[in-house]
């Protein structure tokens, strides 16, 4: 669809976009930041007529604390998240991951929403809420669900979102202070790159043994995963470059990756081990970032 | 099938009337006679169509007509006061900071998005600030010199 032919609803509320959503369901595509939208709009591969234009939303752009979770509106740019203080002080891993997103023009229009809605297994802002336990609300008029992260996704580009429901909101746990935390993404350069593998990760330590590891990779397999034989192999036991090879291993092996232009299915694989071994080596030798007191330092 | 939008461009109020999904970037050249801003990629990758849209740098090819109503728009046609060139673009002159040109004004934009929000960058500030903007003439050095410029007077 050119985008001469392509109509546009533009409403002010909630409310309303759910309304029109529920007479046009599939044939209409919701656009928030466009930093999607408008390119395949651009290679004509919208197959909807109709566009919901969610930009004037403002009540789907927040970001607030309740008791132990965050609550981050589907709408919310990726700079708002940036210069959020409640995200800086308790979950600094999301800062990590959003400030190595596009450039400073993506980040000023897209959002984090967005990103879920295009649902790539190299979304960079999807590891991180997959080790920060998100909740995706999705809701349509009348009644609205929440789903974890891991079921959000049914694999490239596919969710279980129903095509009468918006995403509303994210929720995310805060970090526990003491933690150790890292977002790695390789691409081709900095700016304006599709990861090519990424991984997220927090650890919590007490003295130097692992109280727990959660861990997440992106761009290797259908969806961003959560490498749990490595989180496993990990609890409990000290700390020690041995234990850092057996879980860069271990996540390697989780991965089921694909050949594409950016890299073949085996350079994932490797990267993957690089990239986690190389990010926990770090905090192994004292230089890693760790959240102190809800507030971020480096150690 | 199209759609009436009124903002601010450049301080003038304006008006147009444009298919709604139309690109910020074509109507801007096509509809407003602003050729400033620069098609490219028209993919959100080279920022030669950069804008600043509510004092915020982005890339006007991903935005809708539809998305602007009652913004403020500013392009590098905005940044004169009372014939004066701004800063940035005096020191991209002085500088040479420029081969074909093209990249020019989205440079220029996008350091001003900077600056307005952050006038005394780093240098690492000043890179993050312009790495959505690609010069195909790799100009990088001088338009980096243009920008420290500008900013060592600001400090001063
Ligand atoms: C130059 C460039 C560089 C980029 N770099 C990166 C990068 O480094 N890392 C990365 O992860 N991504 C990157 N992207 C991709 C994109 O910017 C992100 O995926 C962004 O988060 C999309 O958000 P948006 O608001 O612009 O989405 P839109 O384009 O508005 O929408 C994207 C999809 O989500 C759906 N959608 C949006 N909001 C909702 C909602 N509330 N409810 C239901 N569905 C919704 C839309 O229907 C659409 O299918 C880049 C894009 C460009 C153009
Ligand atoms: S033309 Fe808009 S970024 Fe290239
Ligand atoms: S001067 Fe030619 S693209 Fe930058």
């Amino acid at each position: 669809m050119s985008y001469e032919k392509v109509e546009v609803y533009s409403p002010r509320s909630l409310a309303e976009a759910l309304e029109i959503l529920s007479q046009k369901k599939e044939h209409i595509k919701p656009v928030a930041g466009g930093t999607d939208v408008m390119v395949m709009l651009k290679d004509g591969v919208v197959k909807e007529k109709e566009l919901l234009n969610l930009s004037y939303i403002s009540e789907l752009s927040y970001i607030k604390e309740k008791e132990s979770r965050i609550l981050i509106g589907a709408a919310t740019k990726y700079r708002e998240i940036r210069r959020s203080p409640i995200i800086n002080a308790y979950a600094p891993i999301l800062i990590e991951a959003v400030r190595q997103i596009g450039s400073p023009q993506i980040q000023n229009l897209g959002t984090i929403g967005g990103n879920l809605g295009t649902a790539s297994p190299a979304g960079d802002s999807i590891p991180p809420l997959y080790v920060l336990n998100a909740r995706v609300k999705l809701q349509k008029i009348g009644t609205s669900r929440e789903v974890q992260i891991d079921k959000f996704f049914l694999g490239p580009r596919k969710t279980v979102k129903e095509p009468d429901e918006l995403i509303t909101e994210i929720s995310v746990d805060k970090m526990e202070p003491g933690s150790y935390y890292f977002f790695e993404k390789l691409g081709l350069r900095s700016a304006n790159a599709i990861s090519i593998v990424s991984a997220a990760g927090i650890i919590n330590l007490e003295n130097k043994t692992v109280k727990y590891l959660r861990l997440s990779l992106g761009a290797v397999a259908p969806t961003v995963i959560r490498a749990t034989d490595a989180e496993e192999e990990a609890k409990g036991k000290e700390l020690s470059e041995d234990l850092i090879d057996r879980i860069a291993k271990l996540a390697s092996e989780a991965t089921k990756p694909i050949s594409d232009i950016r890299g073949t299915a085996e350079y994932r694989k490797k990267a993957t081990y690089g990239i986690v071994y190389e990010a926990l080596y770090r905090i192994f030798k004292g230089y890693g970032k760790k959240i102190e007191y809800g507030f971020e330092k480096t150690s | 099938m199209e759609v009436n939008v009124s903002f601010n461009l450049n301080g003038k109020k304006v008006s147009v009337t444009a298919p709604p999904a139309k690109s910020l970037l074509r109507v801007l050249r096509e509809d407003l006679g602003i050729t400033s801003v620069k098609p490219g990629c028209e993919a959100g990758e080279c920022g030669a169509c950069s804008v600043l849209l509510d004092g915020q740098v982005v890339t006007s090819c991903l935005v809708m007509i539809s998305q602007v109503d009652g913004k403020n728009v500013i392009t590098v046609e905005g940044l004169q006061k009372d014939g004066e060139l701004d800063p940035l673009q005096k020191s991209f002159i002085d500088e040479g900071a420029t081969q074909c040109g093209y990249c020019t004004p989205g440079f220029i934009i996008s350091a001003k998005g900077l600056l307005n929000e952050n006038p005394n960058p780093t240098d690492e500030e000043i890179l993050e600030g312009v790495s959505g903007n690609i010069c195909r003439c790799g100009a990088y050095p001088r338009i980096f010199n243009a920008i420290k410029k500008v900013v060592k007077k600001n400090v001063i």
